[in-house]
């Protein structure tokens, strides 16, 4: 895992958390070895369902959600946490497999502050979660 | 392992196919569901089963709980097919939240002269509905100034006159601190607790199994609804089936709460997590509020 | 006040249940979303009901009722409902579609026969969904189908699915594409993340 290694010693305290919400298994771990190596505390949702739950149960300063899953889409998920007061500010970023001028103004719509495209780069990824978190990037 | 006084050597009683076709039956019947590795466990009740009712075999024995008129003799196989481990206080940070967090927020939206409506399917022996009734009297202070009805079900007919009872083992009061157990209970003997008339009188009990629409059609405008550690038996369709049939059987607003293990995020969409100090518990939307 | 005993809940007049399939897919269209759901659920008895609650799926915006159609086709299932729902897979509604997926997925044996040609649909979103319903196929041929899309599907999405797949249901076979996939993508870090854990994953059986 060669191009996750230069995140090894970032600085970021690790006090920073984020929620990945994605119905691939390989694509959680991904997203969990990226970030932690950056510093990040990462929890996985497997749908939006549970990834709402999650979002209630423990405060998070990101949440990154893929947009198709089974039991509650992406959008679906988002709407419904920009309307519970309890988690409503938390920020999110939504990544698809879409990346249609269509797909862009229905994940802000539904309230995503950041919109990314599969497949995600490492880097990219580390900058936005930190540009977002406020984490100090390397 | 489990204790049998019979020896196995009268096993296998069914072949492989004979217990599938077994297992699909009562898995329609039931909602529960057997895996390979439950062949002893279910076989061991059936000869059981067999003896009893002086069954030439398993294919007679077949017969007469798929088509006896009566169901005199499904009841008695699903009443010891069931495993119906409970006891009091289980799982008790969940009643924490209902005194705390659930029913405060609940009779915001009540009239003052509205029941609140409490259903706790399955029961089991009835350590959970008297645990609900025992928090709910001690610990919420508005108790008094609402009509609390608590109905409690459960598939076994058998285990339900263990509730209506209300006898209890010193195993299964545990976790009751001994000033509770002294205002609810009498001790009998060594091992016995008898539970209080007040409490056995206040609490409805019925027959019902959770996946027979008919049966559980009467059940409506409940507010609150425990189903603990039932639907781990079950298969995914089977789970979906109960808790999309407990969203009719809800209030608008009303709140379901599963066991720690079972997952809602697993099984359905339609209900809203709400969260009550550490605990997830879900929530039919109310009128006029759009769903998650 | 406090603890009362209420009356033991006593069964409405007719069971609805014994309502006949004219009668409920007349009640699958009416206004109210309870009544709906009645229908939605009871129809899940008649086999002839099943291309009726397919047509109100699509139709349908209450996702209570949507839930009870999705449980309902579950217990229907047929080559003939998978092949509808496959349809409902190009539906530019995001939870039609998800929605579609989810039963889909709880069918594998019913959507098996239109697999091979969802795996070459011109659309790279139809053929992931394909590859995800092939991982969880319990099928002798997965691994080999799966193989086949790494070496040849254009589309890095795709084939990094199949490989997703591999990691679960690949064998030693898969091996060689899986290496020599790495150069048809390279400098991409998910696809070359998600090879190595299917490496290992596969080492490790
Ligand atoms: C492990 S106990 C759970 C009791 C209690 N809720 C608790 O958590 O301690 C499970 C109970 O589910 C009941 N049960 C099993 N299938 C049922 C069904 N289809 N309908 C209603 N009850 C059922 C069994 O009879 C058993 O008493």
């Amino acid at each position: 895992m060669s191009r996750v290694e230069p995140f090894a010693r970032n600085p970021n305290d690790g006090s920073k958390r984020v929620l990945v919400v994605d119905d691939g298994t390989t694509m959680r771990l991904f997203y969990r070895s990226v970030l932690e190596a950056a510093g990040f505390v990462v929890e996985e949702a497997a749908n939006g369902v549970e990834g709402y739950e999650k979002a209630l149960a423990q405060p998070f300063d990101l949440m990154i959600i893929d947009i198709n899953m089974p039991k509650m889409d992406g959008y679906s998920m988002l709407r419904a946490i920009r309307a519970d007061a309890a988690v409503r500010a938390t920020p999110a970023v939504t990544i698809s497999t879409e990346a249609g001028d269509k797909d862009v103004i229905k994940a802000f719509e539904a309230g995503a502050n950041f919109y990314m495209v599969k497949p995600v780069a490492t880097r990219e990824l580390t900058e936005i979660a930190c540009l977002i978190t406020g984490a100090r990037p390397q | 392992m489990l204790q049998f006084d019979r020896s196995s050597e009268t096993l296998p009683i069914m072949t492989d196919d004979e217990y599938a076709k077994f297992c699909a039956f009562f898995y329609r019947q039931t909602g529960i569901e057997y895996h390979d590795n439950k062949k002893y466990y279910v076989e061991r009740r059936i000869v059981d089963r067999i003896a009893k009712t002086n069954s030439e075999s398993f294919r007679d024995y077949f017969t007469m709980i798929r088509f006896q008129a009566s169901g005199v003799e499904m009841q008695a196989l699903v009443n010891l097919m069931t495993v119906n481990e409970t006891y009091f206080f289980r799982e008790d940070y969940q009643f924490d939240a209902l005194v705390t967090g659930i029913l405060p927020a609940l009779v915001k939206g009540k009239r003052r002269g509205d029941p609140i409506r409490i259903w706790s399917i399955p029961c089991s022996s009835g350590e959970e509905p008297y645990s609900i009734a025992i928090n709910i009297l001690e610990r919420w202070e508005q108790a008094d100034s609402w009509d609390i009805e608590i109905h409690a079900s459960d598939i076994d007919s058998r285990i339900l006159a263990e509730a209506r009872a209300g006898r209890f083992s010193a195993r299964s009061v545990g976790r009751v601190s001994s000033a509770l157990l002294s205002k609810y209970f009498t001790r009998k003997i060594a091992d016995e607790y008898q539970i209080c008339d007040a409490l056995r009188g206040s609490i409805d009990f019925s027959l019902v199994n959770v996946i027979d629409p008919v049966q559980t059609r009467p059940f409506r405008n409940f507010d609150i609804i425990f189903c603990r550690n039932l639907l781990i038996y079950f298969d995914d369709v089977a789970r979906r089936e109960t808790v999309e049939m407990f969203y009719d059987c809800l209030a608008p607003a009303g709140y379901i709460c599963l066991g720690h293990s079972e997952s809602m995020s697993r099984m359905s969409s339609i209900f809203r997590p709400r969260k009550f100090k550490d605990v997830v518990v879900y929530q039919k939307p109310g009128p006029g509020e759009p769903l998650p | 006040m406090g603890l009362v005993k209420g009356p033991p809940p006593a069964a409405e007049a007719v069971p609805l249940a014994a309502r006949d399939i004219d009668a409920l897919l007349i009640d699958l269209v009416a206004p109210d979303s309870g009544v709906r759901r009645h229908a939605a659920r009871d129809l899940g008895a008649h086999p002839d009901a099943a291309m009726a609650l397919c047509d109100r799926l699509q139709a349908e915006t209450s996702s209570s009722v949507r839930a009870v159609l999705l449980t309902s086709l579950i217990r229907r299932q047929s080559p003939a409902v998978a092949a509808r729902l496959t349809t409902f897979l190009r539906s530019d509604d995001t939870p039609l579609r998800n929605a579609a997926i989810e039963a889909l997925q709880e069918m594998p044996d019913a959507v098996a026969p239109y697999l091979q040609a969802l795996l070459v649909d011109p659309d790279s979103d139809i053929r992931i969904f394909a590859v995800n319903i092939v991982a969880t196929l319990r099928h002798r041929r997965a691994p080999e189908w799966l193989t086949v899309v790494i070496r040849s599907d254009a589309h890095v999405n795709v084939c990094a699915a199949a490989v997703d797949g591999l990691s679960e249901v690949g064998g030693p076979d898969a091996l060689a594409d899986l290496h020599a996939l790495r150069h048809r993508f390279a400098d991409n870090d998910f696809m070359e993340f998600a090879i190595d854990t299917a490496i290992r994953r596969i080492g490790q059986d």
